[in-house]
């Protein structure tokens, strides 16, 4: 598999605010850019538009204002329980789904995409899984299948919706391997994610909270203000499934 | 002796029956219909809608009483009751203060109640209500069969030309946009092909065991295959496995041949069910 060739991926956002309807804006003020080979984490609570922002990018919500650009074709990542684990889908069916949008409805997926399916599956290191059941991996083995499906589309910009949540550190590590090897390629990568310690290691962090709190490199963006500005009185509601490193950041800066 | 005796009694207690006219027609009403509802109701049951493709067919009923009172072409009356149907339950459910479950159970029970008001107190109906509630397989029209060949032709088209549509919508609705299916479109001609096929399947099984063709082969197929290849063909073999047994079962014991198939569907499932239970122990 080959990385984006033609023009280089990226994804610019300008003044961007996006609603479900007239009544209530979900998202404000987005103003960011991303170009091929960045990871960018998108942090911020449940509700502060991480998912609106997502599906502005795909094209599926109007935006009320500002602009929206994607360059390259673009995939969504979703976490993997939001699918039906208990379709009789195997892991190659799935990674064929890629492969939906270029064939025709009167024609079978083509023996070059069912290679490429194979091929993407091999990259995730599920080659040997090509069979079994979507339902039947593992929460990490199946983050991997729909990355692999990310692939078959060739994607330039991939949005991973916390593509780290109820993985095992196995799989964490792959994941994390895979992801590392797309943004060598040039890709584009924004990561959901309410890991505040993993959204360090990215190349750029971007904070919502029902608008953009901040957006830059970690080292300088991910302050305590910041933090607190995205997260604020929700600190506590964050679920124990989630590192709560931002708790500890709350409580530092109360204890001092 | 005894034993070849004995089989041969077997093959022509299967074979003799399929010699007759009436049960040939029956039989190739059967085999078309299992095509349209295999297909249709492999995909019902991966989409969850088994309960609403039941409570569609039930409400058919009142309309299939007044058709002929009316002057209305029977499939004509069941789909407009259908429809109707259709259209109450998404203005009961579109404020959230009822769920599509609960208005579909109310629906359902709305139109069998009525129904039969005006089967019994309205038109007087009398006898004919038991063919409207549970087919008349083995004395269907020219039309009828007719009807089942075009929802089979209808199935399989569909199937092949949206079965990437409708999988990937079931399995993960949130990224069909992304991957360039269009959702909605397929939600559409999903159920405009259930409708067809209900209204395919009514004659012969009638408005209460709609669900043994749609829902009952695919329902089983499910327990027994782990691929989108295998509960299409399992479903289709299934329902025509089952048809043709109840056909057999309805001629030899003289019972209703919709309520035959029901059985026998209704029996394998259970078996195929604790089977795998048992199985699932064993290991």
């Amino acid at each position: 598999m080959s990385a984006p060739a033609a023009s280089p991926a990226a994804v610019e956002v300008q003044g961007l605010s996006a609603s479900y309807g007239p009544a209530a804006v979900a998202l404000r003020d987005v103003t960011f850019s991303a170009t091929g080979g960045q990871a960018v984490a998108v942090l911020g609570p449940n509700g502060g538009g991480k998912t609106t922002l997502f599906r502005a990018l795909l094209g599926e919500l109007p935006t009320a204002s500002g602009s929206a650009t994607v360059h390259g074709t673009i995939a969504y990542v979703p976490q993997t329980e939001r699918s039906r684990l208990d379709f009789p889908v195997s892991a190659l069916d799935v990674a064929l789904m890629g492969a939906y949008a270029r064939t025709s409805w009167y024609r079978r997926i083509a023996a070059r995409d069912r290679s490429l399916a194979r091929v993407a599956l091999e990259r995730v290191g599920l080659a040997e899984r090509a069979g079994t059941r979507f339902g039947a991996l593992s929460g990490g083995q199946r983050q991997r299948v729909l990355i692999a499906r990310a692939l078959v589309q060739d994607a330039g910009v991939l949005l991973l919706d916390e593509p780290f949540a109820g993985v095992d550190r196995t799989s964490e590590e792959a994941i994390m391997g895979i992801l590392d090897e797309l943004r060598a390629e040039g890709r584009v990568l924004l990561i959901a994610t309410h890991d505040v310690e993993q959204a360090r290691g990215w190349d750029r962090v971007l904070c919502l909270a029902g608008r953009q709190i901040a957006y830059g490199a970690p080292a300088e963006t991910l302050t305590n203000a910041v933090l607190e500005g995205t997260y604020g009185e929700e600190i506590v509601m964050l679920d124990c499934g989630h590192r709560a490193v931002a708790i500890q950041h709350h409580s530092h800066s109360h204890n001092h | 002796m005894r034993t070849i005796f004995d089989k041969l009694a077997i093959v022509r207690w299967l074979t003799d029956p399929l010699a007759i006219g009436f049960m040939q027609r029956a039989l190739l009403a059967t085999l078309l219909l299992a095509v349209a509802a295999g297909l249709l109701g492999a995909w019902i049951v991966l989409r969850r809608l088994a309960f609403f493709a039941h409570a569609a067919g039930t409400a058919t009923f009142p309309g299939l009483v007044v058709a002929a009172p009316w002057g209305v072409a029977p499939p004509l009356a069941a789909l407009g009751a259908g429809l109707g149907f259709a259209g109450l339950l998404s203005r009961m459910t579109r404020r959230g203060a009822t769920s599509a479950d609960a208005a579909t159970g109310l629906l359902l029970t709305a139109a069998l109640a009525l129904g039969t008001i005006l089967a019994s107190d309205v038109y007087g109906s009398g006898g004919g209500v038991d063919r409207l509630l549970f087919g008349t397989l083995l004395g269907l029209s020219d039309g009828d069969i007719a009807l089942a060949a075009a929802a089979a032709l209808a199935a399989l088209l569909a199937t092949a030309a949206l079965g990437r549509t409708w999988l990937l919508t079931g399995f993960d609705p949130a990224s069909a946009p992304a991957l360039g299916v269009r959702a909605a479109r397929g939600d559409r001609a999903l159920l405009a092909l259930l409708a067809l096929t209900v209204v395919a399947v009514l004659p012969a099984v009638g408005a209460l065991l709609v669900s043994t063709l749609l829902v009952v082969p695919a329902a089983t197929a499910r327990l027994l295959t782990a691929s989108i290849g295998g509960l299409l063909g399992g479903a289709v073999a299934l329902a025509a496995a089952e048809g043709t047994g109840g056909l057999l079962l309805a001629y030899h014991l003289d019972l209703p041949p919709g309520p035959a198939i029901a059985v026998i569907g209704g029996g394998l499932f259970a078996l195929v069910a604790l089977g795998g239970g048992a199985l699932r122990v064993a290991r």
